[in-house]
């Protein structure tokens, strides 16, 4: 076995064996046991607030969703049918409450916001050497990480969802299409543009502060 | 033969190991001719992995305590449920 295949195993078991303590810690819970239900809060809920943050944007609104979150997947335990893995389903719950939110909330933000240039084309090229010159250490530094979280969030929701979906949690593009209740094809196409816009949002700061450093 | 522009549209899936092998050689071919179309490659790249890296996960304390306390409280009729089952 390679060593590309042996990292594959090995991450797969590591998730495989996450998926398994998941849904031991599901049967504890329905089984009486709330300490369990803790555990899989303490486990879940930075990724889920992160997650909720990056979508409605206002803290206090992704606190409420968090709480609401947790509740929910509380009492739909029992629905959990282990088909998908528990935190596929958390995220879909998350994702389907900050939507609605949003949908009640500013129905245009969601409905009529779908649509965002960032086809790839080669008018970004001056900008984008300052870019991968940069050091990994500065990309992600303090200013950098602000960089990339206002380049996502300057995104329209379902994009940044997308993007922070598959490039920030981690999910696969076919568990992202059920998160978010929609076709892969849809979510490649998405994801296509969530990551061109946030390139050439990046690509220009780095060029501009390279033009101004010198 | 396929553009630029139909070639950098494929990046992303490309990155997402989302092509057939015909394709992916199709397009490291012309990454490997073609040096305006590699920086693309090479930016969408270096997009995806600081993303990952770059978005932290802070969630403040007092966020976590009233979550538990929030739950604590409104769970106990459910716990109840459970439990009796
Ligand atoms: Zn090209």
């Amino acid at each position: 076995m390679g060593y590309t295949n042996l990292f594959v195993a090995v991450c797969i078991s590591v998730m495989r064996k996450g998926t398994v303590e998941d849904q031991a810690a599901i049967d504890q819970v329905l089984s009486g046991d709330y300490d369990a239900f803790e555990k899989l809060v303490e486990k879940y809920q930075g990724r889920v607030y992160r997650h909720l943050r990056k979508m409605v944007k206002d803290g206090q609104q992704a606190e409420d969703l968090l709480q609401e979150t947790f509740l929910s997947a509380y009492k739909g335990l029992e629905s959990f049918s282990g088909s998908s893995s528990f935190s596929t389903w958390l995220f879909r719950i998350a994702t389907n409450s900050a939507l609605m939110f949003l949908r009640k909330k500013r129905p245009e933000s969601v409905e009529y916001n779908d649509e965002i240039g960032g086809g790839g084309n080669h008018d970004m090229m001056m900008h984008s050497s300052e870019f991968i010159r940069t050091p990994l250490e500065v990309l992600l530094s303090r200013e950098g990480r602000e960089k990339i979280e206002e380049a996502i969030e300057g995104l329209p929701v379902l994009y940044r969802t997308t993007i922070v979906l598959r490039d920030v949690e981690g999910f696969s593009l076919k568990e992202v299409a059920d998160i978010m209740d929609t076709s892969v094809a849809a979510v490649k196409s998405r994801l296509h543009r969530a990551r061109n816009s946030v390139r050439g949002t990046l690509s220009s700061y780095y060029t501009e502060r390279d033009v101004d450093a010198n | 033969m396929k553009t630029c522009k139909e070639f950098c549209d494929n990046l992303s899936d490309y990155l997402d190991g989302e092509m057939s092998s015909d394709e992916c050689r199709l397009i490291e071919d012309h990454l490997a001719m073609c040096p305006p179309c590699a920086l693309m490659y090479e930016c969408l790249k270096t997009t995806v992995s600081i993303c990952e890296k770059g978005v932290s996960e802070d969630m403040p304390e007092d966020v976590k305590e009233r979550l538990k306390v929030f739950l604590r409280t409104h769970c106990k009729s459910d716990r109840l449920k459970f439990r009796e089952e």
